[in-house]
């Protein structure tokens, strides 16, 4: 394997619930190529969700190293892997997350001026349009469906020119169409700007789409 | 009913998390006015108790410049136990000069006693001995404020007019002072038969003669009073009893204190606004219990019920709550309010300003529940996973509109019975809608402000900023909870600082440069020409003005009782200036009728002031009769005039004929225009040559009127301060509802890359913004009712005062950061996996 893009190793995870420490992760140990689409499979509760947020410095690992774009993210405080995803990482959420009190065009340039570029709404108007909704640019999310609400934040996620994407269940909040049609928009985005994909789904024909499938049972990879 | 009673106390099982704030706004509101209200009745029935003693007797006959007629006197000792006779005026005390000293002078309120007085009550002297010694031949005892202004020592000589006395003791406790009422000059005490020779108890000087009854037991006062009247009817007797024995100051408590209870509404509607928001926040929670019990057959009806009896049974704690805050507070600080008191109190536990504070709990409270409840009938079933209530803002049905506008006409018209005074109450209500109104619209107009402000270019590359901005314009936004609940507080501090400012500006500013230096009075008319002689070649001096005055009860208008006519109106309240002038003074302006001819000596004739002529609703041709000296005058209007009363000048309510008052004995009043430096040696000759005569320094009176400004705007400013803290809780409550809302907004932050020093920018940005937002409009409806008030009412200019203005953005700015910033913590330190996955 090429130099990884994304690089874990004995990655352990472990969450304070109401019931004590419970342990999601033990010991991952994953490398993940420049370019390549990565799909994230398993049961509900396997720890799909729990590895994404730790391979976005989401979450903080109770053990092991994470090295992503030749930074070891491993020991960096909040602001230090915030700045790290603001100028390598996007990411989509299952519930889209969107910024209730932003316009669709606003929250797509979030990124944007947080990194500094002053071309921030010529650009985020760009990605509207590249994501069909440049007419919809000053509505906010509770004026959208879920759908157009899903490619806002794809949009936003893809804006800084990340060079990994990180994509929880992308249409677990969609129906069957919407689904579709975003999921076609989100590989043809990453095929015209070439990041890296790491998506977690339920859909065995969306998981076969990526690169290489890995299979996650109680919190270990199953491959 | 009884399914939603059985529904509603299942939910109230799971506890009384989220009303802390709802529970907080009502019982703070309820407490103020319980407290202010529970103070108030204290004050009044310490009055009623003591209403003797303040009294200085069972009731009281007081004239105006003279003494009792024998007729008078006789009929006095036939009803009573015992008559005492005191006389009150103002004078000059006069300090002679040393070896190296000038002489010091000072006013003084007089008050010259017979062997009688007190009938009831004990005077307080220091050192201590009874008073009939201490002012026993030509002693005199005076307030230490006094002897310490003229450095008198005891046993140190001083006159009054030309009387001669010696301090004996400082004045400690005068029993009978509390209806003493503004007085200019600290009090003196002697023995009337010592001013027998000092020329101050002349017909027609300036003095009042009060004689004082103790009674029989179970003398009926208010049939004594009647008698007294009818007996003395146009004699211009004043009666007072013990029923009331300080009416001036009962009057004032209860006028300032239904005024603070009103004030204190305010702080229960920015409460209500609060209120409002946790019910609102909590029937959100509630969407999908209501969806799912709609979907297992309740009706919208057993749906209002359910959650309409959880509300009334915290309502009815809050109010419990409020009420013994409201009860306990005043009885916890008895003590101190008692000794800051001039007058009597009794502090109990007074149910009628208890019940007055829960019922407008009640009416409060439902006012502002029941919008929020009737949006629980629009959830519907097919809703259950929709947001449908947070963005619900159509109006309810109109049932519920009727039921508002009936709560609210029912809550004023509670207000009008419990204060008595429907003026205040309408304009205070009035008021308080107008401005919640205004606040409500200038919240809208600051979302759409910084709505349109996120889409400017300037705005582009600043994130915190604009998400601030994007935070108050959005759909999420706290503006409107932010405005409401600061505005109103800071509002009624605004108006009473900016009034406040420019009225005591205008009095210390702008009068001494109108104003005359002296006014003197008891000038008589043999002392006329030489007083006037002594000022005439002063280069110092420019302007004598001299009138005749006497003083009078306008008693009859049209040979109608004069209250009947023109109802309460303050001229008609006690004597009057009255003077006599042959032709109109250079200057007046006469805006309807004619003056009388130089030479006119027929029926009396009456010049009046156009102003109060118009208040009290008079017209030429109408007829007054005014009781002087106790001899009625009828005279026909026949002008009325302008008269100025913004510069301290000499001016008279009403002016007659010359033949119409020249008979009767009156002295002549001055007024002195001159240099500050040439004061003093003008002072010392005139009351060296005149003893008899009072100045009255100019400057002094307006000084305690200023005094008397700042107590009035300090107790309002107090009541202001109590909406103030109330809208501070409502912020908070504002700022802990938010808190999720800004806990996923800095977790998609973080996600997106933003530090947590700019998540934190933002949010102190936003508070920062919301405060100086609401401490504007607060400061443009404080100013714009100020104005209004300082040119429309108190007729003076007026000048932003920017010490208060700074004052009040700076407020709103701090109290937003405060509660705000207090909840910023949890957001920025949340860990954006966990709430991600949670959802929004």
């Amino acid at each position: 394997m090429s130099n990884p893009i994304l690089s874990l190793r004995d990655v352990h995870l472990s969450l304070n619930g109401n019931a004590g420490m419970v342990d999601i992760l033990h010991g991952i140990s994953l490398d993940v190529t420049k370019g390549e689409t990565l799909a994230l499979i398993g049961p509900s509760g396997s720890g799909k969700s729990s590895l994404l947020m730790v391979m976005g410095g989401l979450e903080q690992a109770t053990g092991g190293t994470i090295s992503a774009v030749n930074q070891d993210l491993t020991n960096l405080d909040e602001d230090a892997l915030a700045a790290f995803r603001r100028h390598h990482m996007g990411v989509v959420f299952q519930s889209f997350h969107l910024i209730p009190t932003m316009t669709a065009l606003e929250n797509v340039a979030v990124p944007l001026e947080l990194a500094g570029e002053s071309d921030a709404f010529d650009r985020a108007q760009a990605e509207l349009e590249a994501v069909g909704l440049g007419a919809r640019a000053d509505h906010y999310p509770n004026q959208m469906s879920g759908g157009e609400q899903q490619r806002v934040a794809l949009a936003r996620a893809l804006a800084p020119r990340p060079e990994i994407l990180l994509a929880d269940e992308p249409t677990g909040n969609l129906d069957g169409t919407n689904g579709e049609a975003v999921m076609d928009l989100l590989f043809d985005l990453r095929d015209r700007h070439g990041a890296t994909l790491i998506m977690v789904t339920h859909a065995p024909e969306l998981a076969n789409r990526c690169d290489r499938v890995i299979r996650l049972r109680d919190g270990r990879l199953d491959q | 009913m009884k399914t939603a009673w059985i529904f509603a106390t299942r939910e109230l099982r799971s506890g009384l998390r989220g009303f802390g704030i709802f529970l907080a706004c009502l019982a703070l509101g309820i407490a103020a006015i319980a407290a202010v209200g529970s103070t108030r009745t204290a004050i009044l029935k310490g009055l009623e108790r003591d209403g003797a003693a303040l009294l200085g007797g069972d009731a009281e006959l007081q004239f105006t410049y003279r003494f009792a007629t024998a007729d008078e006197r006789a009929w006095m000792q036939s009803q009573a136990i015992q008559v005492s006779e005191i006389t009150d005026f103002r004078s000059m005390i006069v300090v002679p000069s040393g070896a190296d000293t000038s002489p010091e002078r000072a006013l003084t309120q007089v008050k010259s006693v017979d062997a009688a007085y007190p009938l009831v009550g004990e005077v307080k002297l220091s050192p201590e001995m009874p008073l009939d010694q201490a002012i026993a031949a030509n002693g005199a005892v005076m307030e230490r404020v006094l002897a310490d202004r003229l450095g008198l020592m005891i046993g140190d000589s001083f006159s009054i007019g030309t009387g001669t006395f010696r301090l004996s003791a400082i004045l400690q406790r005068e029993p009978d002072n509390a209806g003493g009422g503004f007085g200019l000059g600290p009090r003196t005490l002697v023995r009337t038969e010592s001013l027998a020779n000092a020329g101050l108890l002349q017909t027609g000087t300036l003095f009042d003669t009060k004689y004082r009854m103790l009674l029989p037991e179970g003398t009926e006062l208010a049939a004594l009073e009647r008698d007294a009247e009818q007996r003395f009817a146009n004699s211009g007797l004043r009666w007072t009893d013990a029923r009331n024995g300080a009416p001036g100051v009962q009057q004032f408590v209860d006028r300032l204190g239904a005024f603070l209870v009103l004030v204190g509404l305010s702080g229960l509607a920015v409460g209500g606004v609060g209120v409002s928001a946790a019910v609102r926040s909590y029937l959100e929670r509630k969407t999908s219990v209501i969806a799912t019990l709609k979907t297992l057959g309740a009706s919208r009806s057993t749906i209002f019920a359910t959650y309409a009896i959880q509300i009334g049974l915290l309502t009815i704690l809050g109010i419990a709550i409020g009420l013994v805050l409201g009860a306990a507070l005043p009885l916890a600080l008895a003590p101190i309010i008692e000794a800051r008191l001039p007058v009597p109190a009794e502090f109990a536990i007074h149910p009628k300003p208890l019940i007055e504070a829960a019922i407008y709990g009640a009416f409060a409270a439902a006012i502002f529940t029941l919008w929020p409840l009737a949006r629980t009938e629009n959830i519907r079933a097919a809703t259950l996973f929709r947001d449908a209530l947070g963005h619900d803002n159509a109006l309810p049905r109109k049932r519920y509109l009727f039921l508002t506008a009936g709560l609210v006409a029912a809550l004023v018209l509670s207000a009008i019975a419990f204060s008595g005074t429907a003026f205040l109450t309408l304009w205070t209500a009035g008021g308080i809608i107008a401005v919640l109104g205004v606040l409500a619209l200038a919240a809208r107009g600051l979302r759409a402000l910084a709505a349109a402000a996120t889409k400017m270019r300037a705005l582009r590359g600043r994130p915190a900023l604009r998400l601030a901005l994007g935070a108050i314009g959005g759909p999420r936004e706290q503006a409107s909870s932010a405005i409401l609940s600061l505005g109103l507080g800071l509002s009624v501090l605004a108006a009473v600082g900016q009034i406040d400012g420019n009225l005591r500006g205008a009095i210390a500013r702008d009068l001494p440069d109108v104003a005359p230096s002296y006014f003197f009075v008891d000038i008589q008319s043999d002392q006329l020409n030489g007083f006037n002689a002594r000022l005439a070649g002063d280069p110092a001096v420019s302007r004598v003005d001299t009138a005749p005055m006497l003083r009078g009860v306008i008693s009859k208008i049209n040979d109608r009782p004069a209250k009947e006519i023109a109802g309460d109106h303050w001229v008609l309240q006690g004597d009057r200036g009255v003077t006599y002038a042959q032709t109109a003074a250079d200057g007046v302006t006469i805006t309807q009728g004619s003056w009388w001819p130089a030479d006119y000596t027929g029926a009396p004739q009456i010049s009046f002031a156009a102003e109060e002529a118009e208040e009290m609703g008079l017209v030429l041709g109408d007829t007054m009769t005014i009781n002087i000296l106790g001899r009625d005058i009828t005279g026909t209007i026949t002008s009325f005039r302008e008269v100025d009363f913004s510069t301290a000048g000499i001016g008279f309510i009403l002016t007659m004929n010359p033949a119409a008052l020249q008979g009767a004995p009156h002295s002549h009043i001055a007024t002195v225009y001159a240099t500050p430096e040439a004061e003093a040696e003008i002072l010392r000759d005139l009351a060296g040559t005149f003893p008899n005569i009072t100045a009255i320094r100019v400057a002094d009176a307006i000084a305690r009127v200023g005094e008397l400004l700042a107590s009035l705007a300090a107790a309002t400013s107090l009541g202001a301060s109590a909406t103030l803290i109330t809208g501070f809780l409502v912020l908070i409550g504002a700022a802990a509802a938010g808190v999720d809302a800004r806990t996923f907004e800095a977790a998609v932050l973080k996600t997106l890359g933003a530090s947590k020093g700019v998540i934190l920018k933002s949010f102190a940005l936003r508070a920062g913004l919301l405060g100086a937002a609401a401490g504007t409009i607060a400061l443009i409806a404080g100013l714009t009712f100020a104005w209004a008030v300082s040119t429309f009412v108190m007729e003076t200019s007026f000048a932003i005062v920017w010490g208060n203005a700074l004052a009040i953005i700076i407020g709103g700015v701090a109290a937003t950061m405060l509660a705000f910033l207090g909840y910023a913590w949890g957001p920025l330190k949340a860990r954006p996996a966990g709430i991600l996955r949670r959802g929004n």
